[in-house]
């Protein structure tokens, strides 16, 4: 299989993109953007999609990272 | 040492300036006390208040400071012929990495055998990929023709060879590279060879790379060390650039290299 062109690159970003957008307005809400998921499923090799979903995670868990969301607990008592 | 063989002579001549006090005593223990100090100048002394003769005190000190001038020159010359031989030592064994280290045997992307030699007298830089790659390299490689380009628009300065090195020789053949390459600059050169020569220009660069687990369609990704290294026109290596640094950071730091450098192959 031969690797995406330039051209297909920047068509699968386009795509992966588009369907980011939609994640962002609908809160992570998957099932409101079917139509942009299978477009960017159809436009992206498949490994290339794994690879973009677990960025998505990674980016959004620094964001709450960041934002001061984990902490260290407290106590040790639990443990 | 000297000095402290002077100064006694000088503090003598100073020591009739001690107090007053000292001559009040009663006749006998003034002369007592003059006598002291004349003896201990000794006879040949005594009359050196009067009539000085021999070298003046200004005159001890000058050849004092010009024996410690001589002295410190000498020390300075023993110094800075240590330094040139330890410079030449540091230039021999500069010339011997050029030479032998990092060096490589690939194939360009028109199917023609490179080494690190076809480039001396070049700035090369170089980044290590896989044409498969989804986001990482084709963004890195296009800060590193943002670079060249930057460099090129600059008068005086000479060309930069763009190199891009992959890490999948499995995919990645002649025609790949051509095909991935032809979308970036007319320039940049793109490596390949056999698993064998990969590797051994990946250890040349201490270039970490491997193979994820394939998927249905066999298609699978490579993990990578991501850096764009910069060689001098001798072939070493000169400098690194990770993902943080700007196309604009790179130009700059190119074109500081390229200023202060000075061959070791003559």
């Amino acid at each position: 299989m031969a690797a995406p062109s330039m051209k297909e690159r920047q068509a699968c970003w386009g795509a992966r993109d588009e369907y980011w957008k939609c994640l962002d307005e609908n809160t992570e809400d998957a099932s409101q953007c079917k139509k942009l998921r299978s477009s960017f499923e159809s436009s992206c090799p498949q490994q290339w999609i794994k690879y973009f979903d677990k960025r998505r995670d990674y980016l959004k868990f620094k964001e709450k990272f960041e934002a001061g969301q984990f902490q260290p607990s407290k106590t040790t008592a639990k443990s | 040492m000297l000095l402290l063989v002077w100064t006694p002579k000088a503090w003598h001549r100073l020591s009739p300036l001690k107090p007053p006090a000292l001559l009040w005593t009663p006749g006998g223990e003034a002369l007592h006390v003059r006598y002291r100090l004349m003896s201990r100048q000794g006879p040949g002394e005594a009359s050196r208040q009067s009539q000085p003769q021999g070298p003046g005190f200004r005159t001890r000190l000058l050849i004092t400071a010009l024996f410690g001038a001589g002295l410190g020159g000498a020390w300075l010359a023993a110094r800075a012929e240590k330094e040139q031989r330890r410079q030449q030592q540091r230039t021999e064994a500069l010339r011997q990495a050029a030479v032998g280290q990092g060096d490589f045997n690939l194939l360009d992307h028109r199917g023609q055998a490179r080494c690190k030699a076809d480039f001396r007298g070049q700035w090369v830089l170089m980044y290590f990929g896989f044409t498969h790659c989804p986001d990482i390299c084709p963004d890195e490689l296009e800060k590193l023709v943002q670079v060249v380009q930057k460099l090129e628009a600059e008068p005086g300065l000479p060309p930069v060879q763009p190199i891009f090195i992959t890490v999948d020789p499995e995919r990645d053949t002649i025609a790949a590279m051509a095909r991935y390459v032809q979308d970036f600059h007319p320039r940049l050169l793109g490596l390949t060879g056999s698993a064998e020569q990969v590797a051994q220009v990946s250890r040349s660069y201490r270039v970490y790379y491997s193979a994820g687990p394939k998927d249905e369609d066999q298609d699978y990704i490579v993990d990578h060390s991501i850096a764009i290294y910069l060689l001098s026109p001798d072939g070493l290596f000169t400098d690194y650039y990770g993902r943080a640094k700007s196309a604009q950071q790179i130009a700059d730091s190119v074109r500081r290299h390229m200023a202060a450098f000075r061959s070791v192959l003559g």
